[in-house]
C-alpha cells in the first residue's frame, strides 16, 4: 500500500496535511504515515509489516514527545480540524495492529512501567537524566526501556488520539527538539524493482549526483532534486540517469566521487578504480589501485594540488597502510606505512590517519610514524567507527556505545556522546552527531552532548553525511534526513523553556550563518529567552540575556498594564517575543509574583535608562519608571522627578495624581516649566485640600522654591499666601534670593517694604538684608531700620521686665546700627530718642553730630560707664586721625576733671584712663590739666608710658631720617656713576667756545656733555652767569 | 568553543563520589548523581584562564578512556571513599598508571570523599534524613561508621605517586597540601574552591611551562601562590 503512495508523495510537493481531505479511507492515513512517520516509510512494503510498523510510529512519537506528551486538551483541535474524517482509517486498521505486536508489545509494557514518566519530564534537566538513566542500564534493557517510551503515548492516550500526538509539523512546544525528517529519496522500485537478492552495499552523493553501488556489482547514478513544498517541506525526486555493471560477480564495496576530477572512484573486488563521473566509463589508462580492503579520501590533503585527492587504503597485506595521489587517469603511490596490529577501519586529516586497530584505536602520524594510542576497544565484538568530524578531529566507537571525541594530538575536547552498544554508523550534521544502530537513528549535540532526537529506523545499514546531506539506507531504499531549519529547532526548544539548550544551539549556528543574519536571528534569540528567564521569575537571568539581546525595552514594559504612555507609538515585534498578554497572564493574578516582577522592571529600568539601550525611547521609558515608582511608594520618584528625564506630562500626571503622589506632581510640573500649577498643587497639600504626606517640611520647601523663582509675578502671587504662614520664614523669599538675581535687582526694594508693611517682623528682616548684608547706602533704609529697632525697643520696654534677652538684642542691634551706619537722619532719630531713657543710643547719636562733649557728658554723668566712654572715644575716631583721637581723650579727661577733684569716682577713672591709654595723650597738655596734688606715683604708668612715648617718638624720627638721608645718598652715588664716563680727547674734538683743539689734557665739561678749555670755560662763566649750575669737575685722559 | 588553556581531571573509583565533587564545585550544591558514562566536562574561568575539569567515569568498562583524558593535564585529582580502603588501593594499581599521558609537569591531588559519613566528621551533615545514602555503595545508611582510610595512607600515596612521577618533593606542593579529606554531600571543604584559590595559577603556569623561570627569578607571582598555598593547611578532623 504504501508503495503506491509513495511515488505519488515523492513527486508531490504538498504536504500530507494539505492533501487529506482529498484523499479517502486508508489511503489518507497511509499518506499522513509518510509525511509524520518516516519509519513506516522504512523498507515497509507489505501491509503486514506496514501493520506491525504502527508499533514502531509508536515509537517515534514516543522518543520524540519524550519530553512532554501533549494533554488531551492540546490534542484536540487537530481531532477536531480532521473532524470525523481521520479515527475512520484508523479504527480499521487497529485491530490488524494488535496481534502484530507480539512479542514486542508485551516488552513495552513491562519497560513502560520502569521507564520514569515522560510526560513529566519537560525541563531539559531532567530529560537529560531520564535519558542517562535509561542508557545507563545499558544492553537489552535500553532498547526494551526506549521502545517503552514509544509506547507510552501509544498505551496511555488512546489510539485515536495518540495517532496525532505528534505529526511531524505538530506546533511547537510539545516535542523535544525536532533536528531531522527522514524524507525518502530513492525507493526499491527505481533500484531493483522486485529482485529480492540485490541490495544496496555502497553510496556516494556528490552535489546533485547519487551514486549506489549493488551487491550485484552494479553501479547506478541517480539525479536528485530537492522539492521545497509551499508549506516549507523539503522533498526529493531521483531520476535515474545511468547504471553499469562492473563486470564482475563481487559486491560494489565503495564509492566515492573526486569531482575535481571528474571521477568516481570505485573499489570492488580489492580493486579500486577510475571512472568517469557522468558515464560511468573506466578511465582509458586503466590506472587502478590494487589490493585494497578499504579506502577513504583526505578531505584535509597536506598537498593543495587541486589536479589529485589523496587516498588512504588499507591493504590487503598484513599491517599495512598506503597513501596514493590519484590523478585523473593515474595512481600513484606516496606512502606505506605499518601499523602495529591489522587496521579494520581508518579515517585521515592531513598527516594523521586515525585507526580502528585489533585491539584499540590509534592517531598515526603517516609523515613521521609515530603513533599516539587513544584507547582500547575490541574489534571483535563490534565494529569500529572512524569518522573524521572536522579539522583534526575524529569521531570513534568507544566501549559502553560511547562515542568518543579524539584530536590529532590524542586529546578529547568534548564529553563523549552515550549511543547504544551496536552502533553501525555515525555522521555528522552541525551541530548535530547522527548515529545508526539496527533499530533507531539517534540524534546528539555535538555542543552539549545530549540525545536530542530518536527516529526509528530499522534495517539500516549505510549512514553517511556527504556535503552536510545526510544520508541513510537500508539494503533497499535510500532516504534523507533533511535538517529543520536550525532557527525552527531554536524555536522549539525556546517553546518547550529549555533557554540553555536553544542558546547553545544558536550559539553553535554562528559559523554556519552569515554574520548579519545570525547576529538578528541570535540578538532575537536572546530576547526570547529572556522572557522566558522573566516568565520563571528568573531575573538575573533574564536581565542579562535581555542585555545581550539588545531588547527593545518597551517589549518589556509593554507586558505591564497602563505603564507605556498612551502616546507611545510601540508596537510589539512580531512575530511575538514571548507568549504573555501582559504580566496578570504571566503571573496569573499573584500579587506576590506581580511584585517581583514590578520590583525588577524597576530596577532594570533605572539601569538602562542612562545607557544607549534607552536612545529613542527615553520618554516611554522614564514615564513607565515613575508610573512604577509612584505606584510602589517608591522614594526614588522625586530623585527621578529632580534629575533629569523625560517623563511625559500628561501621562505622569494622570497616573500621579490616581497615586495621590501631589508633591511629585508638583515637581513634574516644575520640570516641566508649569511652576504655578506645581505651586498651586503644593500650596494646596500644605493648607490640607489634598493629602500627600511625603514632605512634612512642605512650607519651607515652598518658600525656597520660591526664592529660586524666577518668575517675578508667581513670586508675588504666593507672597502673601507665604507671608501669611510665617512671617519670619517667608520673608525669606525676599532676603535670599540668588546673587546674580540680586545685582540685576528684579524686586524693587519699595514694593517690596509697602508688601511687608503689614509684616512687621518680615521687614525688619528684610530692611536689615537691605541695611547690612546688601549694604544699600539709601538713607531711606538705614532710617526706616533705625526706626524699627528703636519702636520695637521702645516697645519691648514698656511691656516687658528689665534684662529680657529679646530686648537686648534689639537694643544691641540698634547701637550697632546706630554705631555703624552714616546714612540714617540722625535729627529725626534724635527727636525721637530724646525723652526716652536711651542714653547709650542718645550719646552714640550726639556722637554722629560731633557733639562729642555732649555724648561724653551722658556718658560719664547719666550713664556712669567709663569704659563704655573709653569705647566712645576709640570708636568715634576710628576712622580720624591721631589728632582727632587726642582730642576725644583730652575732651574725656577733662569732662572727668571739670567737676573738681572732689568727685572720687570720676578722679579714678581719670587716673585710669590716662593709666591706660597714655599713648592717646599729649603729655605736655596733661600735665597742666592734672591738679596740682596727684602724687606723681599716681601717674607713674601714665608719665612712663608718656615718657617712653616721647621718647619712642623722637628715636623714630632719628631712625626715620638716618634713613631717608642715607637713600639720597645712594641715590647721589648713582647719578655720578651714571655721569662719570671716560672722554677721549683727540684733535678732532673742538673746544665748544673758541672752535679750536685742545693742545693740553686739562678741560672743562659741562653736564650737558659740551666740552670747553678751560680758560674758555673760565671766560664764558663770566658771560653766562647762568651757567655757574654744577659741571662735573674736569675729568681727565685720554 | 574556546580552547581552554588547561586541564584538569578527576580520577577514582566508581562510586566514589566524582561527580558530585564536580557538582559541589560547579553549582554549590549536593545532588544525587547517576553512575557517569564515558566521561563529561565543563569549562571554568579561572582568572584569564579557561580550565576545562574532566570527570571521567570510575566504572572498569571506561578505563580504557582515561589516559585519553589524562592526555596533556594539568592536574589530576585522585579521589577515593574515606569509607572504603580498597578506593584508595584502587588509586595506586587502575588509575596512577593512567596518568601516564598527562603533562609532565602535572600537579596531583589526592581527595578523600564522604567524610560525612564517618563518626570523625567535625562538622554535622546538612541534613540527617534516613534515605543520605549518596551512593549505592555506601554501607552505613543511618549509622556513622568508622573512617577506613587515614590521612596518612593519603599522604603515603602522594610520595609514592611522587617517586612514580620521579618528582622531588621539593619541586612539587607538599603532601599536606595536596591530600584533601571532603564531602560533596556536606559541602565540608569545597575542595575544588580549594584548589582553584591555592593553585589555580599554579596549574595554569605549569601548564604553559613557565614555573620554571618563575622559581628562577622568584618571581612575584609564584611567591603569592605559595602563600596562598600556605595559608590553607589541611585542618585536622578531630
Amino acid at each position: 500500500m504504501i508503495i503506491t503512495t509513495l511515488t505519488m508523495r515523492t513527486r508531490d510537493p504538498i504536504g500530507p496535511h494539505s492533501r487529506l481531505p482529498g484523499l479517502s479511507g486508508a489511503e489518507s492515513w497511509q499518506a499522513h504515515a509518510h509525511g509524520a512517520r518516516p519509519c513506516a516509510i522504512a523498507g515497509t512494503r507489505t501491509w503486514g509489516r506496514g501493520l506491525r510498523r504502527t508499533r514502531g510510529r509508536g515509537g517515534y512519537m514516543g522518543g520524540s514527545s519524550r519530553a512532554s506528551r501533549p494533554a488531551p486538551a492540546l490534542r484536540a483541535p487537530p481531532d477536531r480540524s480532521m473532524g470525523g474524517f481521520h479515527p475512520t482509517p484508523w479504527r480499521r486498521h487497529r485491530p490488524f495492529r494488535c496481534p502484530s505486536r507480539g512479542r514486542a508489545g508485551a516488552s513495552h509494557v513491562t519497560g513502560n512501567g520502569a521507564a520514569p514518566s515522560g510526560s513529566s519530564d519537560s525541563g531539559p534537566g531532567r530529560r537529560g537524566q531520564a535519558l542517562r538513566r535509561r542508557r545507563g542500564a545499558g544492553g537489552p534493557e535500553l532498547r526494551g526501556s526506549r521502545v517503552s517510551g514509544a509506547a507510552e503515548t501509544g498505551s496511555g492516550g488512546g489510539p485515536e488520539t495518540s495517532a496525532w500526538a505528534a505529526p511531524a509539523d505538530w506546533p511547537r512546544g510539545i516535542m523535544s527538539v525536532k533536528a531531522f525528517r527522514l524524507v525518502p529519496a530513492v525507493e526499491r522500485e527505481m533500484l531493483m524493482g522486485d529482485k529480492v537478492r540485490i541490495n544496496i552495499e555502497c553510496i556516494e552523493c556528490c552535489g546533485k549526483n547519487l551514486y549506489i553501488g549493488t551487491n550485484d556489482c552494479f553501479i547506478y547514478h541517480f539525479l536528485l532534486e530537492e522539492k521545497i513544498s509551499a508549506t516549507g517541506k523539503i522533498t526529493f525526486a531521483a531520476t535515474k540517469q545511468l547504471y553499469k555493471h562492473l563486470g564482475f560477480k563481487k559486491a560494489v564495496n565503495e564509492l566515492k566521487a573526486a569531482s575535481a576530477l571528474n571521477r568516481l572512484l570505485v573499489l570492488c573486488d580489492n580493486t579500486m578504480t577510475l571512472v568517469h563521473m557522468m558515464n560511468l566509463e573506466p578511465v582509458p589508462s586503466g590506472a587502478r589501485i590494487k589490493g585494497a580492503v578499504t579506502f577513504t579520501l583526505n578531505e584535509n590533503p597536506v598537498s593543495g594540488d587541486p589536479f589529485c585527492v589523496e587516498v588512504c587504503i588499507i591493504s590487503v597485506k598484513r599491517r599495512t597502510i598506503q597513501i596514493f595521489m590519484v590523478y585523473e587517469d593515474r595512481v600513484q603511490i606516496v606512502k606505506e606505512v605499518l601499523t602495529p596490529e591489522q587496521p579494520c577501519a581508518v579515517a585521515v586529516d592531513g598527516h594523521y590517519l586515525c585507526l580502528a586497530l585489533t585491539t584499540q584505536y590509534i592517531i598515526l602520524n603517516y609523515n613521521t610514524g609515530n603513533f599516539q594510542d587513544l584507547f582500547p576497544y575490541c574489534s571483535d565484538e563490534k565494529r569500529p567507527i572512524v569518522k573524521r568530524i572536522g579539522r583534526q578531529e575524529f569521531l570513534l566507537a568507544g566501549p559502553g556505545g560511547l562515542g568518543m571525541f579524539a584530536t590529532v594530538d590524542g586529546i578529547s575536547q568534548r564529553a563523549p556522546v552515550h549511543w547504544s552498544e551496536n552502533v553501525i554508523g555515525a555522521a555528522l550534521c552541525f551541530p548535530y552527531v547522527v548515529a545508526l544502530d539496527d533499530e533507531f537513528i539517534t540524534v546528539h549535540s555535538m555542543l552539549d552532548q545530549q540525545q536530542k532526537q530518536t527516529l526509528p529506523f530499522k534495517e539500516g545499514h549505510i549512514l553517511q553525511d556527504f556535503e552536510g546531506k545526510v544520508i541513510v539506507a537500508t539494503d533497499k531504499g535510500i532516504y534523507i534526513l533533511v535538517p529543520f531549519p536550525l532557527e525552527r529547532q531554536i524555536q522549539d526548544l525556546l517553546a518547550s523553556h529549555r533557554v540553555e539548550e536553544a542558546l547553545v544551539l544558536a550559539k553553535g549556528a554562528r559559523r554556519n550563518i552569515p554574520k548579519e543574519k545570525f547576529q538578528v536571528m541570535y540578538k532575537r534569540i536572546l530576547q526570547q529567552a529572556g522572557f522566558i528567564q522573566f516568565a520563571q521569575l528568573q531575573f538575573l537571568e533574564a536581565k542579562e540575556l535581555f542585555r545581550s539581546g539588545q531588547l527593545d525595552v518597551r517589549e518589556l514594559i509593554s507586558l505591564y498594564p497602563f505603564l507605556l504612555p498612551t502616546s507611545s507609538s510601540f508596537i510589539r515585534s512580531h512575530p511575538p517575543l514571548h507568549e504573555y498578554a501582559d504580566l496578570n497572564q504571566l503571573t496569573q493574578g499573584d500579587q506576590e509574583k506581580m511584585t517581583k516582577c514590578k520590583q525588577f522592571l524597576m530596577s532594570y529600568l533605572n539601569e538602562v535608562r542612562s545607557t544607549e539601550v534607552a536612545n529613542g525611547y527615553k520618554e516611554d521609558i522614564d514615564t513607565a519608571l515613575l508610573k512604577l515608582y509612584a505606584e510602589a511608594n517608591h522614594e526614588s520618584l522625586l530623585d527621578l522627578l529632580v534629575s533629569e528625564n523625560f517623563c511625559l506630562l500628561t501621562d505622569s500626571a494622570v497616573w500621579l495624581e490616581k497615586h495621590k503622589k501631589y508633591f511629585a506632581l508638583g515637581l513634574l510640573y516644575h520640570y516641566n516649566s508649569q511652576d504655578a500649577a506645581a505651586l498651586q498643587l503644593w500650596v494646596k497639600i500644605v493648607n490640607g485640600d489634598v493629602q500627600d504626606p511625603t514632605r512634612s517640611d512642605l512650607y519651607e520647601y515652598i518658600v525656597d522654591f520660591l526664592t529660586f523663582c524666577s518668575d517675578q509675578e508667581l513670586v508675588w502671587k504666593y507672597a502673601e499666601w507665604v507671608l501669611l504662614k510665617n512671617e519670619e520664614v517667608g520673608v525669606q523669599i525676599f532676603t535670599k534670593r540668588p546673587l546674580e538675581e540680586q545685582q540685576k535687582n528684579t524686586f524693587n526694594p519699595d514694593d517690596v517694604i509697602r508688601c511687608l508693611n503689614k509684616y512687621p517682623k518680615s521687614l525688619v528682616k528684610y530692611l536689615e538684608h537691605l541695611v547690612l548684608d546688601s549694604k544699600i547706602e539709601k538713607e531711606k533704609y538705614h532710617t526706616h531700620l533705625a526706626v524699627l529697632y528703636l519702636d520695637e525697643t521702645l516697645r519691648l520696654k514698656s511691656v516687658a521686665t528689665d534684662s529680657c534677652a529679646e530686648l537686648n538684642g534689639v537694643q544691641t542691634k540698634l547701637r550697632s546700627l546706630l554705631q555703624k551706619s552714616d546714612l540714617y537722619r540722625v535729627h529725626f532719630i534724635l527727636e525721637k530718642i530724646k525723652g526716652t531713657d536711651l542714653h547709650m543710643e542718645n550719646a552714640i547719636l550726639y556722637g554722629k553730630l560731633e557733639e562729642h562733649d555732649k555724648a561724653l557728658h551722658i556718658l560719664v554723668h547719666e550713664l556712669k560707664d567709663f569704659p563704655a566712654a573709653e569705647d566712645y572715644c576709640m570708636w568715634s575716631s576710628e576712622s580720624k586721625n591721631l589728632a582727632y583721637r587726642q582730642r576725644l581723650f583730652h575732651m574725656l579727661l577733662s569732662v572727668y576733671l571739670n567737676p573738681g577733684p572732689s568727685d572720687c569716682e570720676l578722679v579714678v577713672a581719670a587716673v585710669d584712663l590716662l593709666n591706660n591709654h597714655a599713648a592717646e595723650f599729649d603729655a605736655a597738655q596733661v600735665l597742666q590739666l592734672v591738679p596740682d596734688n596727684w602724687s606723681l606715683q599716681l601717674l607713674s604708668p601714665f608719665l612712663t608710658g608718656a615718657m617712653r612715648q616721647s621718647i619712642h617718638t623722637k628715636r623714630m624720627t632719628q631712625i626715620a631720617l638716618g634713613l631717608a638721608e642715607a637713600e639720597n645718598f645712594i641715590y647721589k652715588h648713582e647719578k655720578a656713576k651714571l655721569k662719570g664716563r671716560s672722554i677721549i680727547l683727540s684733535d678732532k674734538k673742538l673746544c665748544q667756545v673758541c672752535q679750536s683743539p685742545f693742545c693740553e689734557p686739562a678741560f672743562v665739561r659741562y653736564p650737558n656733555g659740551g666740552m670747553v678749555h678751560t680758560h674758555c670755560a673760565a671766560n664764558n662763566r663770566l658771560v653766562n652767569a647762568n651757567m655757574t649750575h654744577r659741571f662735573s669737575s674736569p675729568s681727565s685722559q685720554t | 568553543m574556546k580552547k581552554p588553556d588547561g586541564k584538569v581531571v578527576l580520577l577514582g573509583d566508581m562510586n566514589v563520589g566524582k561527580t558530585s565533587l564536580l557538582h559541589r564545585y560547579m553549582e554549590r550544591r549536593f545532588q544525587d548523581t547517576l553512575s557517569t558514562v564515558g566521561g563529561a566536562f565543563y569549562l571554568k574561568q579561572w582568572g584569564p584562564y579557561h580550565i576545562s575539569v574532566w570527570d571521567t567515569a570510575g566504572r572498569e568498562q571506561f578505563h580504557g578512556l582515561g589516559s585519553m583524558y589524562c592526555r596533556g593535564a594539568a592536574a589530576v585529582i585522585l579521589t577515593y571513599d574515606v569509607n572504603n580502603l580498597q578506593s584508595l588501593t584502587e588509586l595506586e594499581d587502575r588509575f596512577l598508571a593512567l596518568t601516564d599521558s598527562a603533562s609532565a609537569d602535572c600537579i596531583f591531588a589526592i581527595v578523600g570523599n564522604k567524610v560525612d559519613l564517618t563518626d570523625e566528621c567535625a562538622l554535622q551533615p546538612e541534613a540527617e534524613d534516613e534515605n543520605r545514602s549518596e551512593k549505592p555503595v555506601t554501607s552505613c545508611i543511618s549509622t556513622k561508621v568508622q573512617k577506613q582510610v587515614r590521612m596518612d595512607d593519603a599522604i603515603a600515596l602522594y610520595k609514592k605517586i611522587l617517586k612514580y612521577r620521579m618528582l622531588d618533593e621539593k619541586d612539587v606542593p607538599a603532601a599536606e597540601k595536596m591530600c584533601f579529606e571532603t564531602s560533596a554531600k556536606t559541602g565540608y571543604k569545597d575542595l575544588l574552591w580549594h584548589l582553584q584559590e591555592c593553585l589555580g595559577l599554579l596549574f595554569v603556569l605549569c601548564h604553559q611551562g613557565h614555573l620554571g623561570s618563575l622559581k628562577a627569578h622568584n618571581h612575584p607571582d609564584l611567591l603569592q601562590i605559595e602563600r596562598k598555598a600556605t595559608l590553607w593547611t589541611p585542618r585536622k578532623i578531630s
